[in-house]
C-alpha cells in the first residue's frame, strides 16, 4: 500500500447556475495576458452542447487520453517512440478554431468617430493578429443556454437521441464546470517527452515546468479534457494550478471561492497509488467502482499508518476524515468522476443533476405529494445521458446516486412540514437519519468551512531550525559552502 | 582577405558565440526556451514546411557531421563509385527536400496574417539565411558533382585544421563563389543559433523514453524528510 494525498474538487451539478463567476475569477486572476487570452482553465458548458474546445469529448477526432490494451494501458494519441518521429509537425493537435479566435472590441472609435449619418460602433478585432473581425465565429461558451442547438447541442457525442434537441417537451438544459482535473494518472504527464509535467506528491496537483517545457504540445493533445493550453506567445503549455498559492495556505480556489451557487467542495482524498493502473484496466461500466476502491478510508488504522510512512502529516490525515470529497464521492456515493472512461482517473467529482424531476408537465409534484420515487426513466435529463457523461455508461450508479438525491429530498420536506418521513425512504436509497442530516447540511447551509477543508502546506516543518531567521530572505536553495 | 575573413574570423567567432553564449542562455533564462511553434494558429501549411524540412535538412546536415568525425571509414565507403553516387544522389533528394520545405516555410510566414503578430525579423531573416544555405548546397550538388567526396578531401582537412587550432586556409581557398557563400552562411547560422529560437536543435528529448509514464517531484523526500 503506497497511501498519498490528493486535493479533489466535487461539484454539485444541481446547484450550478451557469453564471461564468468561476470562469471570470480564474481569468482575471490567472489568464488575462498576452498568448492566453483564449484560455479558460475554468469554463462553464452548456449541457447537452459541444463544450469548449468543440467537441472536447470526442476522443476519436482529438486522440486524448488512454486506452487499455490487454493487461497494460497506452495512450490514445501516441507512444514514445512515434512521439519522436513527430516532433516536428503534431499530428493531432487541436487548432485555434477549435477553441476560438480571442476578441476585444475597439472602444476608442466610440470617442474617436467623425461625424457620420450612423452612430458609431465598437467593432471587433483579434486578440492574436489585431485585424478587424467583421463577424464573430466562436466564444469559449458559444452555445451558451443551448443557443444554436441544432449545431451544438445536437453534436454532443453523450446524447443517445439527437431529435430531443428541437422537442421543447423533452429537452434538457444542465451546466457543466470544468477545470483541469489533476488526474492521478494524467496522460499530459505521460505524453510530455521533455518532462515539464509533472504531478505534485504532496498533494497531487499537476503542473507544468515552464523552466522545462519547450513547446512540442504533446499534452495539449493528450489531456482528454482539453484542458492543457498552448501559450502562442511564450510558446509553452499552461495549465490550471488548482490555485496552489491558495491552497498551501488553507484556502480555497478562486473559482471555488468566487461560486455563488456554493456548488464546489474542496478536500483531501488518500488513495493507493499501486492500485490506480490495475483499476484503469477494468471495462468502461466498472470504472465507477474502480475508482471508488482505489479511494482509501481515512479512519482505518492501516491507512493512517501506511500514510504517515509515506509523510502525510497529522494535519492532513484530519483534513481527509473531514473531508467533504471523501463523503459525497466514496462515502456516500454521490459524486462521480467526469468521463471515467477517458481512463486519467480524474479527480474533479459531480454530483449528478436532479431538477427538473419528472418530464412530463403536470406531473412534476407527484414526487412531493406522494413520496414515491420516480422511475429513473422519467427524469427530464436521461438517464442514459448523464450515464455517459460520468459513469462510463454505467446507468446503476448514476441511478443510485439521483435515489439518493430524491429519498435526501423526500426526508428533508417532511422535516420541515412537520410530517412523518415515509418509511422505508431512507433506507431504501442506503441512508440512515443522521446520514441524512449530515447530507442535507452539506449539500445546503454548509459554511465554507464545511465546504472547504483544506489543510495548509505545513512548511514551516521542514526544519524550522535551518528557516529560523531567513524567512522571506529569498535564498530559495540550499546556500552555503559544499563540504 | 575574403578568404581569412570567412575561413578564419568567421568559424572562430561563431564558434566562441555558440560555446559561451548558450550555457548563459540556458542558465539565465530557460523560458525563452523554445521551438516557437507556431501549429497552433496555422497548420495547414506548416504540413508542408515542416516535415519536409526536418526531414530534409536533418540527415543532410548529420552527412556534413559525419565526414568531419569519422574521415576514414567515409573515405573507405565513398571510395566505391557506386556508393558515391548513391550517397549522391540520396543527398541530392534531400536537399531539394528541405529546399521545398523552407520556401514553403517562408512562403506561409509571410502569407499567413494570423502569424504576422509572432513573427519577428529574427524569424524572417533565419528563414532567409536557411534558404540561401540549403540552395547553394543544392546548387553545387548539381553542377559540382562529387559532393560527397571532394567534401571529404578538401572541407573536412580544412576543418580538423580548424579545430587544431592551425587554420589551412588553402584546402577551400580556390572554390567558387557559391561555396564561400555557403561556407559563410553555415558560420552565421553558428553563430546566431545560441540568439535565436533555433537553440530548440541543441534538445533532443530522449530522456523520456525509459521514463514511468507519471512523473512526481517531492518538495521534501517521500519521507517527509
Amino acid at each position: 500500500m503506497d497511501v498519498r494525498a490528493q486535493l479533489v474538487m466535487v461539484f454539485n451539478l444541481d446547484k450550478c447556475i451557469g453564471c461564468h463567476a468561476c470562469s471570470i475569477s480564474c481569468k482575471n486572476i490567472w489568464t488575462d495576458r498576452r498568448g492566453a487570452e483564449y484560455m479558460w482553465w475554468n469554463n462553464v458548458e452548456s449541457k447537452p452542447g459541444v463544450g469548449y474546445p468543440k467537441g472536447w469529448e470526442d476522443q476519436g477526432t482529438y486522440k486524448g487520453g488512454w486506452v487499455a490494451g490487454g493487461n497494460r494501458l497506452r495512450l490514445r494519441a501516441l507512444g514514445k517512440v512515434p512521439t519522436l518521429l513527430n516532433l516536428f509537425f503534431q499530428p493531432n493537435l487541436p487548432k485555434l478554431t477549435d477553441y476560438y479566435e480571442p476578441f476585444d472590441f475597439d472602444y476608442g472609435n466610440l470617442y474617436g468617430a467623425g461625424d457620420a449619418d450612423d452612430q458609431p460602433v465598437a467593432g471587433a478585432f483579434s486578440q492574436i493578429s489585431g485585424r478587424k473581425i467583421e463577424s464573430i465565429q466562436g466564444g469559449p461558451n458559444w452555445d451558451d443556454d443551448l443557443s444554436g442547438s441544432r449545431l451544438y447541442a445536437a453534436n454532443d457525442v453523450n446524447l443517445e437521441d439527437r431529435g430531443i434537441v428541437e422537442d421543447y417537451g423533452r429537452m434538457f438544459l444542465q451546466y457543466l464546470p470544468r477545470i483541469c482535473n489533476h488526474c492521478l494518472h494524467p496522460a499530459c504527464v505521460a505524453s510530455c517527452p521533455s518532462r515539464a509535467i509533472y504531478k505534485r506528491g504532496e498533494d497531487g496537483i499537476v503542473l507544468v515546468d515552464q523552466n522545462v517545457c519547450k513547446g512540442w504540445r504533446f499534452c495539449t493533445t493528450a489531456c482528454p479534457y482539453k484542458k492543457v493550453y498552448f501559450n502562442w506567445d511564450s510558446g509553452k503549455a499552461e495549465k490550471c494550478i488548482f490555485c496552489f498559492p491558495r491552497t498551501e495556505t488553507g484556502q480555497c480556489n478562486a473559482c471555488a471561492h468566487s461560486c455563488v451557487g456554493r456548488i464546489r467542495y474542496v478536500g483531501v482524498l488518500l488513495y493507493d497509488t499501486e492500485r490506480v493502473e490495475q483499476a484503469l484496466l477494468e471495462p468502461d461500466d466498472r470504472l465507477v467502482e474502480a475508482h471508488r476502491a482505489v479511494i482509501l478510508d481515512p479512519r482505518d488504522p492501516a491507512v493512517r499508518e501506511a500514510a504517515r510512512k509515506n509523510g502525510v502529516s497529522a494535519q492532513w490525515l484530519d483534513a481527509a476524515v473531514n473531508s467533504p470529497a471523501y463523503a459525497l464521492v466514496k462515502e456516500f456515493g454521490l459524486a462521480l468522476p467526469l468521463h471515467p472512461e477517458f481512463r486519467t482517473f480524474p479527480m474533479a467529482y459531480y454530483i449528478p443533476s436532479l431538477s427538473p424531476v419528472l418530464s412530463v408537465e403536470g406531473e412534476s409534484h407527484e414526487l412531493m405529494e406522494h413520496g414515491l420515487f420516480p422511475e429513473v426513466d422519467s427524469m427530464r435529463a436521461p438517464l442514459s445521458y448523464l450515464a455517459s457523461l460520468l459513469s462510463g455508461g454505467n446507468r446503476d450508479v448514476v441511478a443510485a446516486a439521483l435515489a439518493r438525491l430524491i429519498a435526501l429530498r423526500v426526508f428533508t420536506r417532511a422535516k420541515n412540514l412537520d410530517q412523518p418521513v415515509p418509511g422505508g425512504v431512507l433506507e431504501r436509497a442506503g441512508l440512515d437519519e443522521a446520514a441524512a442530516v449530515r447530507l442535507y447540511r452539506l449539500l445546503t447551509i454548509g459554511g465554507y468551512g464545511e465546504r472547504n477543508v483544506i489543510p495548509a502546506q505545513q512548511r514551516e516543518e521542514q526544519d524550522p531550525h535551518v528557516r529560523k531567521g531567513a524567512g522571506g530572505f529569498g535564498i530559495l536553495k540550499k546556500a552555503g559552502r559544499r563540504k | 582577405m575574403l578568404n581569412v575573413f570567412i575561413f578564419v574570423v568567421l568559424p572562430y567567432a561563431a564558434l566562441a558565440l555558440l560555446l559561451f553564449v548558450t550555457p548563459y542562455r540556458y542558465f539565465s533564462n530557460r523560458l525563452v526556451w523554445s521551438a516557437y511553434s507556431t501549429q497552433f494558429l496555422e497548420q495547414k501549411a506548416l504540413f508542408w514546411g515542416s516535415i519536409p524540412w526536418h526531414y530534409g535538412i536533418l540527415p543532410v546536415l548529420a552527412a556534413h557531421l559525419v565526414s568531419v568525425i569519422l574521415p576514414g571509414p567515409m573515405k573507405a565507403i565513398l571510395g566505391n563509385p557506386r556508393a558515391l553516387i548513391l550517397l549522391e544522389d540520396i543527398g541530392q533528394g534531400l536537399g531539394l527536400l528541405a529546399l521545398f520545405g523552407c520556401l514553403a516555410l517562408l512562403l506561409r510566414r509571410l502569407r499567413t496574417p494570423m502569424l504576422k503578430a509572432v513573427t519577428s525579423a529574427a524569424d524572417l531573416a533565419l528563414l532567409a539565411l536557411l534558404l540561401v544555405e540549403v540552395a547553394t548546397g543544392v546548387y553545387m550538388g548539381i553542377f559540382i558533382r562529387g559532393g560527397p567526396l571532394w567534401y571529404l578531401y578538401t572541407a573536412v582537412p580544412y576543418f580538423h585544421s580548424l579545430l587544431a587550432f592551425n587554420p589551412q586556409v588553402e584546402y577551400v581557398a580556390d572554390f567558387p563563389m557559391v561555396f564561400k557563400v555557403h561556407a559563410a552562411g553555415a558560420f552565421l547560422f553558428v553563430a546566431v543559433l545560441p540568439f535565436t529560437k533555433l537553440v530548440h536543435l541543441l534538445y533532443l528529448p530522449v530522456g523520456f523514453l525509459k521514463d514511468p509514464p507519471i512523473l512526481y517531484r517531492w518538495r521534501t523526500s517521500k519521507t517527509g524528510e
